[in-house]
């Protein structure tokens, strides 16, 4: 079975716009969509509603720089810190780039970091490439993170 | 008996204090403070079975004496025959007890009376400092008959200038002249300044050694330095036989402890003046005194209030102007503060001027020349044997200047002209020579004229006070210059940091709207465009369009906000090969393909931050590329520039230009010169321009004229000159 993608965010409308762009991708893995960055850690952790899910880390996580609660950079560094979901890869979704973020990013380890194109039709290519090479292509070994940086624009 | 013999190595070293005699016309005891037996007495004294009975009598007066005080009036005797005026005076040794023949009982018509009945109110008169000397110089001779009498007054350097003179005819004058300093050594002048009297009523005198009366006591090392018949110096009975008087008197005159001036009278006969006279004389030189220092304080306090009026003014007009030091130049009051003719004002390399002031290279030399004294305050009448760069400069002979800072060079300077003076001395002022190996004083009292050169007025008490309080205020104003200055660019720098932070949310906050909209606006043109009207589809065109361009605002303001925080990591910049990378760049555009370019070779290299650097230049050749594609020939060329504030380059081209009214608009931020309709763009490149060439401690320009094509430059500082 395909490891499911998490989508970290939380704007109702870029959500409903990733969802359109995953969904015309065609891809077929299962989307799980959290609003805020203590549900995503949650998610990951398997804790709280979570607590039930299968076992197994996501195929990728799709995270919004800017949360609410727990931001974007608070849970990549959550993430990278913890052993057992270190190697998951995770992909930054932002409105720009302004340069801290991109640095802080890196820093802390992100596999790529995408910035949301104005273009719809940008946006829904940007997102495809994303799911087709973290979800499908990319099959990191346990233990390992892919580094690579991405230019969508 | 041993008497000092005159061959003194040095005037300067004679003990005029204790010259163990004492001139002949009259007699001295010294007694025992405590006892009253005699001690010791001139050779002259009447034997002691004379005068043994007077002592007790007065023992009462004498045990008032003190130590340090003239000598005081005792009384008159009867004593070998003739009638005796006899004062006394304490020293260490014991008491100077002093006989001259007697004067008539004091009276009404005593000179004591008479100076104060008619003299001290016409002192009190007199308006000025050579009244005040005038009429001393006739009292002092009405007084004593002397044939000449002379008021002079010490100068800087000791020299004294003869204020006022009464004379008899066959007296020579000495009006206007100058006694030079030398004529009264050093010893002798702090002996005018405890002993305000000196009389000698006969040139050709015999000294009367002085003898002990009882074993241990040596009589010639006695103290007589008040005592009214000390002898006098051989040096000076030759000076006045020289000058041809053979009496002579001196009073001094006293301001706020210095030897301000002398009364000093001769007559070419010798003449004797009298106890109850010379008291009386001794008075006139004290009243003196004290007028001349209540007319030097008022006008001193006349002056300081007027000038410190003037430096109120300047200060005021600097406070209130918010202005630079620079301004001060603009001040006439200026010159008044300082009576100068000229002055400058130096702000480091900078300088500007008013009135009468040396050539720039000269005052460069002087600015250094104070650097090098590093003292707040320098002023000198004879600037030329200081600082030879501006020897035989007219209008500089004196100079008055303030340092205002000990960083940086921040100076105000005055100056004065030479001012040519003509002395007349009273004889050639130079010793004569010691070729016999003895000292003669001068033997020359012709009138001997010297022109003093390269000298300016010498700069007055009040004007160097006064220029020392406008230093203060002009080192407090910049000093709260420099606090505010901190506090601003303190409250700049947070607002500055405030307005970035703002601006990255605001744009970052920005772009989720319009790509909302444009993404929306798609999935219905894309999923709805049948049910759609052709006019609902171009609205819905229009819209997208809209975000589509708010979104690329967004962008650049993103951009721009990013460029004022990046770090500059500067280097030297290879400026040959990036343009012909970008020239490369820009001719893949479609709008650069038919553009010719023109780039000479070599280029300079800048000190830059090379990423910015690039963006700055893809930056001004979009520009030019974007206004003047749609010539029939465009053309652009670049060219390197290098002068004094650095290297950078400059890029022309033959476009539609601009009008010149309105450079200081171009390099605003959303400024636009051209409708959008007609030149893409968001408005927002000339400011990265300019922000980035700031940020590297630069400058940019523009020029350009409608439809004649424009100009576009900048430089950035070579590596070492930023500030």
């Amino acid at each position: 079975m395909l490891k499911p993608i998490l989508l970290v965010e939380d704007d109702k409308r870029d959500l409903e716009l990733t969802l359109l762009a995953l969904e015309r991708s065609q891809l077929a893995n299962e989307v799980v969509t959290v609003g805020d960055g203590a549900k995503a850690l949650e998610y990951l952790r398997r804790e709280a509603e979570y607590a039930g899910r299968p076992e197994g880390n996501p195929a990728v996580v799709l995270l919004d720089l800017k949360l609410p609660k727990v931001n974007g950079l608070e849970v990549l560094q959550a993430v990278r810190s913890d052993p057992a979901l270190r190697a998951v890869p995770v992909v930054m979704l932002t409105s720009s780039e302004a340069e801290t973020d991109v640095l802080k990013s890196y820093s802390l380890g992100v596999n790529a970091y995408v910035v949301k194109p104005v273009e719809f039709k940008q946006f829904v290519s940007a997102i495809a490439d994303l799911g087709v090479f973290w979800a499908v292509v990319n099959e990191p070994p346990p233990g390992s993170v892919k580094g690579g940086r991405r230019y969508v624009s | 008996m041993n008497l000092p013999s005159p061959d003194f190595a040095d005037c300067a070293s004679e003990p005029i204090r204790v010259p163990g005699a004492i001139q002949p016309h009259g007699w001295l005891l010294l007694v025992d403070a405590g006892s009253g037996l005699p001690l010791a007495c001139s050779d002259n004294a009447p034997p002691p079975s004379e005068w043994q009975d007077l002592l007790p009598r007065h023992a009462a007066s004498l045990r008032e004496l003190r130590v340090g005080e003239g000598p005081c009036f005792i009384g008159t005797a009867a004593i070998a025959g003739g009638d005796w005026d006899f004062s006394a005076h304490a020293i260490a040794a014991g008491i100077i007890i002093e006989f001259e023949p007697a004067t008539a009982q004091p009276s009404l018509s005593a000179p004591i009376y008479m100076l104060a009945r008619n003299v001290l109110p016409r002192l009190q008169e007199a308006r000025s400092i050579d009244e005040l000397a005038a009429l001393a110089a006739a009292e002092i001779k009405a007084l004593t008959g002397f044939g000449r009498c002379l008021v002079y007054r010490f100068n800087d350097e000791d020299h004294g200038e003869v204020l006022a003179e009464a004379r008899d005819a066959d007296h020579e004058s000495y009006a206007g002249h100058w006694f030079p300093a030398s004529d009264i050594p050093a010893q002798a002048r702090q002996l005018y300044l405890v002993n305000h009297i000196r009389l000698i009523p006969d040139a050709h005198y015999t000294p009367v050694p002085l003898r002990a009366l009882s074993g241990g006591l040596d009589a010639r090392t006695l103290d007589l330095g008040f005592a009214a018949l000390r002898s006098v110096s051989p040096v000076h009975l030759e000076f006045m036989r020289n000058m041809g008087t053979l009496a002579s008197m001196s009073v001094s005159i006293v301001v706020h402890g210095r030897l301000w001036g002398m009364i000093s009278c001769h007559d070419n006969h010798a003449r004797q003046v009298r106890l109850q006279t010379r008291i009386a004389c001794e008075h006139l030189g004290r009243l003196l005194s004290l007028q001349v220092a209540a007319q030097e304080e008022s006008a001193d306090a006349h002056a300081r209030l007027e000038l410190r009026q003037l430096t109120l003014r300047i200060v005021a007009a600097l406070q209130d102007s918010d202005s630079s030091l620079q301004r001060l130049v603009s001040e006439e009051a200026l010159l008044r503060l300082a009576r100068a003719r000229g002055a400058a004002v130096v702000l480091d390399d900078q300088c500007w001027t008013l009135g009468e002031v040396p050539e720039p290279g000269q005052i460069r030399a002087l600015a250094d020349w104070m650097a090098a004294q590093e003292v707040d305050m320098v002023h000198t009448d004879r600037l030329w044997e200081q600082v030879p760069e501006l020897a035989s400069c007219a209008t500089a002979a004196g100079l008055l200047a303030i340092s205002l800072s000990q960083v940086h060079r921040h100076l105000v300077i005055w100056f004065r002209p030479e001012f040519v003076r003509t002395i007349r001395w009273a004889g050639e002022p130079r010793k004569p020579d010691a070729a016999d190996g003895r000292l003669h004083p001068r033997r020359s009292f012709a009138s001997w004229q010297e022109q003093v050169r390269g000298r300016s007025l010498p700069w007055g008490q009040a004007e160097v006070a006064t220029v020392h309080e406008l230093r203060q205020a002009l080192v407090e104003i910049v000093l709260r210059r420099a606090e505010e200055m901190a506090q601003l660019s303190e409250e700049l720098a947070r607002t500055n940091k405030e307005l970035e932070a703002f601006s990255y949310t605001v744009s970052h906050d920005l772009r989720a709207p319009s790509r909302h909209i444009a993404g929306y606006v798609d999935l219905v043109l894309e999923d709805d465009a049948p049910q759609l009207s052709e006019r609902s589809r171009r609205y819905l065109g229009h819209v997208k369009e809209a975000a589509a361009v708010a979104g690329r605002l967004v962008d650049a303001l993103l951009e721009f906000s990013r460029l004022g925080r990046l770090a500059l990591s500067k280097e030297s910049v290879d400026t040959q090969l990036m343009i012909e990378e970008l020239v490369t760049e820009m001719r893949l555009l479609p709008e650069g393909s038919r553009v010719q370019w023109e780039c000479p070779t070599p280029m300079v290299p800048i000190w830059a931050d090379a990423f910015l650097l690039q963006a700055v230049v893809r930056n001004l050749f979009s520009n030019a590329i974007k206004y003047s594609h749609k010539r029939e020939s465009p053309r652009i060329s670049i060219e390197p520039v290098s002068n004094a504030q650095g290297t950078g380059l400059q890029i022309s081209d033959n476009g539609v230009g601009f009008e010149q009214q309105y450079v200081d608009k171009l390099f605003n931020v959303f400024q636009r010169l051209h409708q959008a309709e007609d030149f893409d763009g968001t408005g927002i490149g000339l400011a990265n321009v300019r922000r980035i060439v700031e940020r590297h401690g630069g400058t940019v320009w523009a020029r350009g004229a409608k439809d004649e094509g424009a100009v576009f430059g900048f430089t950035m500082p070579r590596r070492g000159e930023e500030s």
